[in-house]
């Protein structure tokens, strides 16, 4: 059976460790095994995170998300190798810590690219740090702050403390208007074993709980830009045809998935009853999944983008352009 | 391998068919003739290449075997030495043109 992986993400400094020393408190979580970077040859992450988690393997280099590809493999099948000779005890999900500086696009290619791996680990959630005392700055000189928000399933703001209650409140906006459908806690408030944040989101036992905390069908595009990104629904109101969809949505990933932080969306495909849900962050794509059921009344399809750099309205008419194409062809074949 | 068409299959990718009804080469086929139908603007056409590859063939003469749609558009990038942007106006009025 395959094993959820939750990634715990968030730039240099926001507390993931902490988070962490907090999370792996609790007895309830000894069935998790922890993969961490060792930033450099210091290895401060490690010194903090051993004495709560024996269990911990270090991915040995420190660089960031070129290296974290091959070596999180070679982690991730030790671990595995590891448990069938009994020499660490038996796990039910692993957890990895990026380092602050990592994109996490780069560990959803690998765990659903590598013949390895596939099918032996699956992301669960990625759950997003947000340093709230240097969020603007962070936003303003680093990219991989963006990549970070937008990827993540779950988002936690840290340092709440040390801000004054409207720069909070300015904040807690922007996050939610750049990464919609992400519930936003604040770090303090969770507790140990939290299953908001140990959960496996859409590849869960109830996938349609997960797509009702979306809310895909109350979000609206954004006019104005956050910052550098922006958010944009499409809606068809016809069943899709899912080949002409799949090729449309693999060439524009392919082409310009740099610029699509993330996509989410609810899809009525021909033949299916339920709708398909699917998920992605940038050039990768989780594999769909069905719903038994629509999570409310509306039955068209919905997708919503965080788009950085790219032109909405052209995405848009790029869109109903290829499924109109699709629908007619389609319906033209059965008639 | 589908025991009815003899097929191995490509490699796992999230736009597979949804439904396990279909034979795989019927769906395996529509895809190809969707594919076709957005790559004739940039003068190339795609074979299926013993139900497991597909064959990119240019207006040159060129050709490139490609596994998956992945590495089909990385090909095809190759083959007319820009990417196929399905943004791209031209291939947006074809499409409208032809359905």
């Amino acid at each position: 059976m395959s094993i959820a992986l939750n990634v715990i993400t968030g730039f240099l400094g926001s507390g993931k460790t902490t988070l962490l020393k907090r999370l792996l408190a609790d007895e309830a979580m000894g069935d998790t095994a922890l993969l961490i970077n060792e930033f450099g040859d210091v290895g401060i992450d490690h010194l903090l995170v051993e004495e709560v988690a024996p269990d911990t393997v270090l991915l040995p280099s420190g660089c960031v998300c070129c290296s974290i590809r091959g070596e999180l493999k070679d982690a991730l099948l030790s671990l595995l190798e590891r448990r069938g000779r009994g020499e660490i005890p038996a796990f039910k999900r692993v957890i990895l810590e990026t380092t602050g500086l990592a994109d996490p696009a780069p560990i959803l290619a690998t765990l659903s690219n590598d013949p390895q791996l596939r099918g032996r680990f699956h992301v669960g959630l990625i759950v997003t740090l947000v340093d709230a005392c240097h969020a603007a700055l962070q936003e303003r000189l680093h990219p991989e702050w963006l990549a970070q928000v937008a990827a993540a399933d779950r988002l936690l703001l840290s340092k709440t403390d040390l801000v004054d209650e409207p720069t909070l409140t300015d904040l807690r906006e922007h996050l939610q208007a750049l990464n919609f459908s992400a519930p936003l806690l604040d770090s303090a408030q969770v507790y140990s074993g939290d299953q908001v944040l140990l959960g496996e989101g859409v590849r869960s036992a109830e996938p349609a709980e997960e797509v009702t905390r979306w809310q895909l069908h109350r979000v609206q595009s954004t006019p104005a830009r956050h910052g550098n990104a922006q958010v944009c629904c499409l809606t068809f109101d016809r069943p899709l045809d899912w080949v002409g969809f799949g090729v449309w949505l693999s060439m524009l990933l392919r082409c310009h998935g740099e610029r699509i932080l993330r996509v989410k969306g609810l899809l009525n495909v021909t033949a299916n009853q339920g709708p398909i849900v699917i998920h992605g962050v940038q050039h990768c794509l989780h594999a769909p999944v069905h719903l038994s059921a629509w999570p409310g009344e509306e039955r068209n399809s919905r997708l919503v983008f965080i788009l950085r750099g790219l032109d909405p309205a052209l995405l848009r008419h790029s869109f109903e352009v290829f499924s109109s194409s699709f629908a007619l062809s389609l319906s033209e074949s059965a008639a | 391998m589908c025991g009815l068409c003899g097929l191995l299959g490509e490699d796992v990718h999230w736009s597979d068919p949804l439904g396990a009804e279909l034979p795989r080469r019927r769906e395996r086929l529509r895809r190809i003739a969707a594919i076709n139908k957005v790559v004739a603007p940039f003068r190339l056409k795609v074979e299926d290449f013993q139900g497991v590859s597909y064959l990119l063939l240019g207006a040159t003469g060129k050709q490139e075997l490609a596994t998956g749609l992945e590495q089909l558009w990385q090909k095809a990038e190759l083959l007319i030495g820009r990417p196929l942007d399905p943004l791209d106006s031209r291939l947006l009025e074809h499409l409208q043109r032809s359905s």
